[in-house]
């Protein structure tokens, strides 16, 4: 097996179908553990960041698609 | 901590200065770590032995392109008609090696039809503007400006 026969397989495995929430809260804790380990040294530091910046994410996500709901009909 | 005329004098001015070879090589090695970084994802930060941070970015990336690539989101190419299409194309490329991953987990090609595809070309672009911060992060430590 190539390769690239490989790569094709883990395609299809990911081949993923995930609703608005699920895709903005896999965004919002990836890119939260990513800025918590890059801005922060201590480990304390670190979860506090993590903890604040995901429930920002999802916060002002979930507020920002009620907002455009009425626009939406 | 006070100047010849009772001025006050900050610890930089009081510091002896760095040789300018000193300095060139630091920057010079500061470049590498960037490129490094770049490249492929942590590398720049395992090099100046950061391992958690470069275990963290290497996984960030790879997960974005990972999941933005199962979506099926558009990765775009050199050849772009507007100047969005040529920032999308920037932005991809900042996944550095992940880039050529990306193309080859698509074996489909991006479908931006539905909403899935849309948000796949999006987590695409973010792993590569992430992958070009942690490049800078590493570059900003290299030359001892962040630790």
């Amino acid at each position: 097996m190539t390769a690239w026969s490989l790569i094709g397989l883990l395609s299809a495995m990911i081949a993923m179908k995930l609703s608005h929430f699920q895709a903005l809260v896999v965004f919002a804790l990836v890119i939260s553990i990513a800025f918590g380990f890059l801005g922060r040294r201590r480990p304390i530091d670190r979860v506090k960041y993590i903890l604040w910046t995901l429930l920002l994410f999802l916060l002002i996500g979930v507020g920002i698609g009620w907002a455009m709901y009425p626009f939406s009909h | 901590m006070s100047g010849d005329e009772g001025l006050p004098v900050s610890p930089a001015e009081e510091a002896s200065p760095v040789p300018p070879a000193q300095e060139a090589r630091r920057e010079a090695i500061a470049f590498v770590v960037a490129a490094a970084s770049w490249l492929v994802p942590g590398l720049g930060h395992a090099l100046l032995k950061m391992w958690g941070r470069a275990v963290i970015c290497f996984l960030t990336v790879g997960v974005l392109v990972w999941v933005g690539a199962g979506m099926r989101g558009n990765l775009f190419n050199s050849r772009g008609n507007d100047a969005f299409d040529s920032l999308g194309y920037l932005a991809d490329l900042g996944t550095g090696g992940f880039y050529w991953v990306a193309k080859g987990l698509e074996t489909n090609g991006p479908d931006v039809s539905r909403a899935d595809g849309d948000y796949g070309t999006r987590f695409l672009a973010t792993a590569g503007v992430f992958n070009l911060l942690a490049a800078l992060h590493a570059y900003e430590v290299a030359r001892g400006r962040k630790v």
